[in-house]
């Protein structure tokens, strides 16, 4: 037998080990809890998944998509045309051991394109360590290969080199396939099994009319407990998704909390529970350090618990998190880590009532206000009195139902709010309000873990919503939007809502407003995380701000990979130090563009953004705008009215 | 953002009147009525509040029901008949378009007032008693005059609901002829009206219940009343609050307006009307005491300068709407301002009283710092961007240049302030400095606040001259100078101080000082009263009738009520004629300007106040190279017209315009620097 020939069987010896191995993850799955999966679909969509879905953030990074392709398809190519060399007959022709060194050849290039990213000093957010060493177990594989199937289709002229690099490519090849359960090949088989068994199936819809599958999955408040204590209180398929970490460190790029210095890395987090369900400890990492990192045992056990300075993972690193998605978002592997932090978060709060400090007194007043400020829900409507602002009754209807939330409860948010009653005004709508039925939306108490309250909340409001007729709900806060559109549904409250955005965008194109050109001003539009990453809603503000005739310039982050404000999942709540603060950060970049206004469509961002102090362009609503616009479009005309002459007596 | 912002915007319903939000202005008499009405000047001074987000704004001070409680005297509105209605519509209409809600105060004023009126009837009262304050003398009012007067309340509160206002009060307070049969330092009837407070209650009762009958159950009545008359032989608390409960208890008031102290002459008047010697809300315990034995909303008013202080009067409870009416009057855009999160650019009130003042000697209200009230015709609160950006420059940093400079940065010109002192503020900073005017600092404090935010550069340290102005390559040159004291006329005037050197510190007089006064305003009342409190042994020597002459009817009694206090002689009617040295010591030669006898006074120091000469020679240089050589045209000014050197391509011209403001024209006051300013700049 030539050298070449026991290549296949070093496939076969890797596939078995890589199965051997995979299976003690399996068996660490298993401990997980239950979770309904359905197989026959998930490896139905599993083409799609990976070639449209993974490819597209993938490629998002030009260098790893490069890097990928031939490497991971050189590795499949070469071991599968391998597997077939078990036939005799491929065994000995010429023509196959071309074709198998063409394909050890695209594998090799791949690895020097891996290479590239790692030597002589990779890239800031990879990880290092046994990350580092991947790129010579695949080139071991790859050259041994390479150079022993080429010696077999040239006739095998140097036995004793082909033997050499057998070895070689044997002993990168069985490191591989050792490492399936604990090194970075672990991504691909856990990848491809997550890609099927993804707990958000519908994740990979890709229709817009259902929504994009953000919303956060509710839990049955009579379960034995509440939330993830231990890696095991999480969905076997959650623990999967763990594993599937490639530890690329796209999320911690992305993090608006691991730049302010905040401890939290997402890539952090999600190696720290994939270490901790199999019983491992927080060392070794190969990637960032969380900043300012808050000491803990690092000891982890599928059975252990997981949030504590005693376990694997800081309080504070959860409670750094803003819910803004970007991670998700970023993920080329699919991970959700925003559920997996709120899971996490919802054993502290139910269970051990662990919240930060300043989070008590919001959840508290969820609890006797049906709010977080601590008002009354009959004080909603204070702000628009001297407006026309009808409250529905049981029984009374309207075309538009205008849900408040909590920015009625806020002078700056009132702002907003009588800007867009008065557009409502002005282009006729039939709205109108819950008045004290409204409750607040549960946003804030859902993130911070209280999925007890949260449920309440929607169930009253579902009633409430019910007692009314309406065809559409608006709104000028994306939270709301989100819940009401997203989240409700679970519990039977099934809308079509529509953002304050959208709905003015609709009335401008309609002719129902006629902003006048509010021209020469600069603007920079801040896409709020549950308007763009979570609603998928980017166009129809830029399309509103655009009909203003204001210069609009793009952030370098915008759109649907837009930069949080700092002030979602009840991080300002939650109030981690860190270095700095996300919305400095997130003005800084708005300051970049030179705009004199930062264009907003939250009231959450608002609040966030203005509160940075110094120099700093001026921060508008989309409706202040927009109302600014009709406003000068209807003083434009009688302009000379106001100077009456002097009142004849009657 | 203030505190307990969150009580002031949360509305009040009365009766099925919703009003936005917990801040008023109280009804008062600007003098802007005309025969009678509430016309285009007095309407568009009360939208400017609506505009400006106020939650209800009340109007018409001292209306009178009656022909023989006259409205001319501060010129002010007659409800005795129907031909008011249409201008009551057209009024409610104006205000309603911006949300706020609008009422009046209906009164018969009884012995305050004059007989001399445009009707010469006699004044009537319970009693043929004198009032003080308007030095009438009352006929005692017969039965069926009574019966009249009530049937006049009744048909002037149907007038109200039928011209569309949202409710009316009737004043019971500041000595009208309500109270008048309440107190019985007025009322010494043996009739059912007096005796027994219950018997004095009874003409008040007459008039509501009758008012009621008029329009109904469902329209807003309220009642202004004091809560306590601080006064010998006045009012106590328990006679006011007994009246409240009782009033209250019947049904017949909606809401009461609770004052403290009233007016029955000059002190008194002051009292009632605190300027800005007293502390910021001072009476609000008043009310407060009030509040506790009453079941319906409280209204208040009294010096409540600043939103805080009016949030806080709310949160806590002591009030439930409250009343910012002089505050409205510097800024008409108070709630806007603050729901717009601009709380920053309010201009607080300072309680000047020059508002006030004006009208008590036949004036119109206007604010000593913000020009535009009460010119809402003519005047903008909110100033328009020009169509071109020019370049300006200011020379002088008092008040009229920093108005200038503010409403030129506000047109969107790119504006250089230049002064030479190191501080922004003028003369308004020198007058601060005497006791109880420090309150004057916040004129300039808003206006450096406003130019700051608004960019413009501004050079202290730096006196303006042709090569730094012709560096600017100006377009507009704003000559702001102002002026600088002087000694006068009589002989020797050089052996005399200003009252300048003395708030400045450049002197520091001590022993027996004479203050010599030609101008009758604050200067030379305060300076005595300041050198007086250094312990020197002060008189303040006048050539007019009166020592303060020119100080209106809230300042003057606080001057005279400090001067006597610290044993300040006062000695009107004499001019200085020579002032000169014997020994140590000076000689000051005075001659009665009625006798033209001659007297001699021996002092240690002889302190002048002749008002100031403009500094003007930086004007002249310029004068002759400007566009327009350095005039104004006056008609175009008071026409609230652009200036002629502007307009028909001159403004395009190479070179610039030349403009003087305030003192630098000659000496005033501040608000003529300001309005100066705000007229010529907004058209620049």
């Amino acid at each position: 037998m030539t050298p070449a020939a026991f290549l296949p069987y070093l496939i076969l010896a890797m596939v078995v080990l890589a199965g051997l191995r995979l299976g003690q993850r399996v068996m660490l799955w298993r401990g997980g809890r239950a979770a309904h999966v359905d197989w026959m679909a998930g490896l139905k969509a599993l083409p799609k998944r990976y070639l449209v879905d993974v490819h597209q953030v993938v490629d998002r990074d030009k260098s790893a998509s490069r890097m990928h392709v031939p490497v991971a398809g050189g590795l499949v190519l070469a071991s599968g045309l391998l597997v077939l060399g078990l036939v005799p007959a491929l065994a000995a022709s010429r023509l196959y051991w071309t074709l198998v060194t063409l394909a050890f050849l695209v594998m090799v290039a791949g690895v020097v394109l891996v290479a590239r990213r790692r030597y002589p000093q990779p890239m800031a957010r990879l990880s290092v360590g046994r990350w580092q060493r991947f790129p010579i177990y695949l080139a071991a594989f790859g050259l041994g290969g390479l150079v022993t199937a080429g010696l077999a289709a040239i006739g095998n002229p140097l036995p004793a080199l082909s033997f050499v690099t057998l070895v070689i490519a044997a002993g990168g090849g069985l490191k591989l396939a050792f490492d399936a359960a604990s090194g970075p090949i672990r991504h691909a088989l856990a990848g491809a099994t997550h890609l099927v068994a993804h707990p958000r199936p519908n994740r990979f819809d890709h229709d817009e009319a259902k929504g994009r599958s953000t919303g956060l999955q509710s839990i049955d408040l009579n379960a034995e407990t509440l939330g993830a204590k231990t890696p095991s209180d999480f969905a076997w398929n959650r623990l999967l998704a763990f594993d599937a970490c490639v530890q690329c460190g796209r999320c911690e790029a992305a993090c608006p909390a691991f730049a302010a210095g905040q401890p939290l890395s997402p890539k952090h987090l999600i190696a720290d529970l994939a270490a901790a369900s199999s019983g491992g400890h927080h060392r070794p990492y190969g990637g960032h350090a969380y900043p300012n990192e808050r000491p803990v045992a690092g000891e982890g056990g599928l059975h252990a618990k997981v949030i504590s300075p005693d376990g694997m993972i800081h309080p504070d690193t959860i409670w750094s998190c803003t819910t803004c998605r970007a991670c998700v978002e970023e993920c080329p592997m699919m991970i959700e880590h925003v559920d997996a932090i709120v899971e996490l978060r919802r054993f502290q709060t139910l269970e051990l009532g662990a919240v930060p400090l300043k989070a008590e007194e919001p959840l508290s007043h969820y609890r006797g206000c049906d709010e977080p400020n601590g008002r009354a829900l009959a004080e909603r409507t204070d702000f628009a009195a001297g407006l026309r602002l009808p409250v529905l009754k049981p029984g009374e209807r309207a075309d538009v139902l205008l849900w408040l939330g909590q920015a009625a409860y806020d002078l700056r948010g009132q702002r907003t709010l009588r800007a867009l009653i008065q557009c409502l005004q002005a282009a006729g709508v039939d709205y109108a309000v819950l008045g004290e039925d409204e409750r607040d939306c549960g946003d804030l108490a859902r993130r911070l873990g209280d999925e007890a309250t949260f449920q309440r909340l929607a169930r009253e409001n579902i009633a409430a919503l019910g007692s009314v007729t309406f065809n559409r709900i608006l709104t000028a806060d994306p939270h709301a939007l989100h819940v009401l559109r997203n989240e409700y549904p679970a519990f039977g409250g099934t809308y079509d809502v529509v953002h304050h955005t959208a709905f003015l965008a609709e009335m401008v194109a309609a002719g129902q407003l006629t902003p006048q050109a509010l021209s020469g001003r600069a603007i920079t539009y801040h896409d709020p995380c549950y308007l763009g990453r979570y609603n998928g809603e980017t166009e129809a503000p830029r399309a509103l701000l655009d009909a203003l005739g204001l210069e609009r310039r793009e952030m370098a982050r915008s759109g649907k990979r837009s930069m949080c404000c700092g002030g979602g999942g009840g991080a300002p709540s939650a109030d981690i130090p860190g270095d700095t603060r996300i919305p400095d950060i997130r003005m800084g970049q708005a300051k970049e563009t030179g705009a004199t206004t930062v264009a907003v469509a939250c009231p959450q961002c608002t609040a966030m953004l203005e509160g940075v102090t110094g120099e700093r362009p001026e921060v508008k609503d989309v409706a202040e705008l927009l109302w600014e616009a009709v406003q000068a479009s209807a003083t434009a005309a009688p302009r000379d009215s106001r100077k009456a002459k002097e009142l004849e007596p009657a | 953002m203030i505190a307990n912002a969150e009580a002031l915007l949360k509305p009040l319903t009365i009766k099925g009147l919703t009003i936005r939000n917990r801040v008023m202005s109280t009804s008062h008499a600007p003098s802007y009525g005309k025969d009678g009405k509430p016309q285009q000047r007095y309407q568009l001074y009360h939208e400017e509040k609506a505009k400006g987000g106020i939650g209800l704004t009340m109007f018409g001070g001292s209306s009178s029901v009656a022909l023989d409680s006259p409205a001319s005297p501060w010129n002010q509105i007659s409800v005795a008949d129907d031909s008011v209605l249409p201008f009551f519509q057209e009024f409610s209409e104006r205000v309603h378009r911006h949300g706020a809600k609008l009422m009046i105060q209906l009164t018969h004023m009884g012995r305050r007032t004059k007989w001399d009126a445009e009707h010469w009837l006699p004044v009537k009262s319970a009693s043929a008693t004198r009032e003080p304050a308007s030095r009438s003398v009352a006929k005692e009012l017969e039965q069926e005059e009574i019966d009249r007067i009530v049937a006049d309340f009744a048909a002037a509160a149907r007038r109200c609901k039928e011209g569309g206002l949202d409710g009316c009060e009737i004043s019971a307070a500041h000595g009208h002829l309500v109270d008048q049969f309440w107190s019985s330092l007025s009322n010494q009837r043996s009739d059912k009206y007096g005796g027994s407070l219950e018997n004095r209650m009874r003409f008040g009762i007459e008039v509501l219940t009758a008012m009621r009958e008029a329009v109904g159950d469902d329209y807003v009545i309220g009642m202004r009343m004091s809560g306590d008359e601080m006064l010998k032989g006045g009012l106590t608390a328990e006679d006011l609050i007994a009246i409240a409960t009782e009033y209250a208890g019947r049904g017949l008031v909606d809401f009461l307006n609770i004052i403290g102290g009233q007016a029955r002459d000059h002190i008194a008047h002051a009292v009632s009307l605190p300027n800005m010697a007293f502390p910021v809300a001072p009476y609000l315990p008043v009310a407060s005491a009030v509040k506790r034995e009453v079941d319906i909303p409280i209204f208040h008013a009294q010096r409540v300068t600043d939103l805080a202080t009016g949030a806080r009067a709310v949160a806590e409870g002591h009030v439930d709407m409250i009343a910012m009416t002089r505050a409205h009057i510097a800024d008409p855009h108070l709630i806007k301002k603050l729901t717009e999160g601009r709380a920053d650019d309010i201009r607080q009130c300072v309680g000047y009283g020059y508002c006030i003042d004006r009208i008590y000697i036949g004036k119109d209200a206007l604010c000593i710092q913000n020009a535009a009230t009460g010119r809402e015709a003519t005047m903008p609160h909110v100033i328009e961007k020009a169509a071109t950006k020019k370049t300006a420059v200011v020379v002088g940093g008092g008040v009229g240049g920093l108005e200038a400079a503010r409403v030129l940065a506000e047109r969107g010109h790119q504006v250089t302030l230049f002064e030479k002192t190191d501080k922004l503020g003028g003369q308004v900073l020198t007058a601060a400095k005497a006791t109880w005017r420090e309150a004057l600092t916040g004129i300039p404090r808003w206006l450096v606040s406003q130019v700051q935010k608004l960019g413009v550069d501004i050079r202290l340290n730096t006196e303006a001259d042709d090569a730094a102005i012709a560096a600017l390559s100006p377009d507009i040159v704003i000559m702001a100078t102002g002026g600088l004291p002087h000694k006068g006329h009589a002989k020797g005037a050089e052996h005399a101080v200003t009252t300048w050197d003395v708030l400045e510190g450049r002197v520091e007089p001590a022993g027996t000082v004479l203050v010599y006064d030609e101008i009758g305003d604050h200067n030379a009342t305060s300076t005595a009263e300041h050198l007086a409190k250094q312990g020197c042994l002060v008189e303040i020597v006048t050539h007019d009738r009166l020592v303060g002459e020119d100080l209106g009817s809230t300042n003057q009694p606080v001057h005279y009520r400090e001067l006597y206090k610290l044993g300040v002689m006062m000695s009107p009617n004499l001019e200085l004629i020579e002032i000169y040295p014997e020994g140590n010591r000076m000689i000051a030669a005075l001659r009665n300007t009625m006798t033209d006898a001659e007297e001699e006074r021996v002092v240690d120091h002889v302190v002048v106040d002749y008002g100031t000469l403009p500094v003007d020679h930086l004007h002249f240089s310029l004068k002759d190279r400007a566009k327009n050589k350095g005039l104004i045209d006056d008609a175009a000014l008071v026409a609230g017209r652009p200036q002629p050197a502007e307009i028909n391509g001159a403004g395009e011209a190479p070179g610039y315009t030349l403009y003087r403001v305030g003192d630098a024209l000659a000496g005033r006051n501040i608000h003529a620097a300001i309005y100066d300013a705000l007229r010529l700049c907004k058209d620049l």
